[in-house]
């Protein structure tokens, strides 16, 4: 393994909760996760070279699964054969207290449209609204509008 | 009691980075490999492109050897192949520079936008320009310049119209196929803004 391959490997292994978070709440489905997760991790290893720290790396990440997550959205099918790089976790079936408590968040976030999930997941992350503009593509006034319609949202369902 | 619903929610996300957190990447070792085979297909594409393109350079200097066409009409045609390769090149540079996965939507809808207009341009003005002028003078040479005594000179000049044809469609479907996934991915954006 090269240098730059342990140096993504350990990208992977230190925010894989936060790719994965994304992937749960753009799926009604384990084997999809599954999909989405691997598809995330390719699309890291391709813009890997060229991230030259310009936002923070947990910026970079969200906004790499965000946008494989919404890519794939429409498409909803399988392509070509993949390896399974999930992780060993089954979030919908389980029947724990915790997995039920995770699974009512998101049946909670599965309600909104595509980009308010994208931005509600990473209002409760706790990134400021500069680093949500920054990943979402639109500006900061923009995004506070956005996640006060998105909560008014969530209160009224 | 409605804040108290998005500190439950927040609990909840808490819950569930720290049950992720606690787990490992299944089949790591394969990650490389997966990687490495989708950006090797993707690379692949590009070199039967670079391919084809040398092909073609290579194909009218050879014609020019067997006395098929006028060394001003096979210089013509090789200058007009570098100015439509290098063309092609500019046009799809900012395409080729973004990273879709990795660029915010604002930005990749921006750059999707401007590669399709400049697309749809470079199609309009490379075929009313270079072309049909190109074809026009092609059949000149060909089927009545250096047309044997006594041949029709429509009927020499069906095969090379027919080749032009065949050409001119594959190559306005591959048009159309870029300027539809741009487009895919433009309405996507809105759809989803």
């Amino acid at each position: 393994m090269d240098v730059k391959e342990q140096e993504f490997s350990r990208m992977v292994r230190e925010h894989k909760s936060t790719i994965y978070t994304v992937c749960y709440m753009f799926s009604n489905d384990a084997d999809e996760v599954s999909d989405l997760f691997q598809e995330t991790l390719i699309n890291l290893w391709k813009g890997f070279e060229s991230f030259r720290n310009e936002s923070k790396l947990s910026t970079w990440i969200y906004r790499v699964a965000m946008n494989t997550c919404i890519s794939a959205d429409r498409k909803k099918r399988r392509q070509g054969s993949k390896v399974p790089l999930s992780m060993n976790i089954n979030l919908y079936d389980d029947e724990d207290h915790e997995t039920r408590q995770v699974r009512q968040l998101h049946e909670r976030i599965q309600r909104l449209d595509l980009i308010d999930r994208a931005l509600v997941m990473m209002w409760l992350e706790g990134m400021s609204y500069e680093e949500i503009a920054d990943v979402v593509g639109i500006s900061v006034k923009n995004v506070g509008v956005k996640l006060i319609r998105i909560k008014e949202k969530l209160k009224q369902k | 009691m409605e804040e108290m619903n998005f500190d439950e929610m927040r609990e909840q996300f808490t819950l569930l980075r720290h049950k992720l957190d606690q787990q490992d990447i299944i089949n790591d070792s394969l990650l490389r490999e997966t990687m490495r085979g989708r950006v090797g297909a993707i690379n692949r594409t590009k070199y039967k492109s670079y391919i084809c393109a040398a092909f073609s350079l290579a194909l009218y200097p050879l014609l020019l050897y067997w006395g098929v066409f006028s060394n001003a009409f096979v210089i013509a045609t090789c200058i007009m192949m570098l100015f439509c390769a290098y063309g092609t090149y500019y046009v799809h540079k900012p395409v080729d520079r973004m990273n879709l996965m990795t660029e915010d939507l604002a930005t990749v809808a921006k750059v999707m936008a401007k590669f399709r207009k400049q697309y749809n341009q470079w199609l309009y003005y490379v075929t009313h320009a270079l072309l049909i002028p190109w074809l026009s003078w092609a059949v000149y040479e060909y089927a009545w310049k250096n047309a044997p005594e006594g041949m029709n000179h429509w009927l020499m000049a069906l095969p090379l119209l027919i080749g032009a044809a065949i050409g001119g469609l594959i190559g306005y479907i591959w048009h159309c196929k870029a300027v539809n996934a741009a487009d895919n991915i433009i309405r996507q954006i809105e759809e989803n803004n």
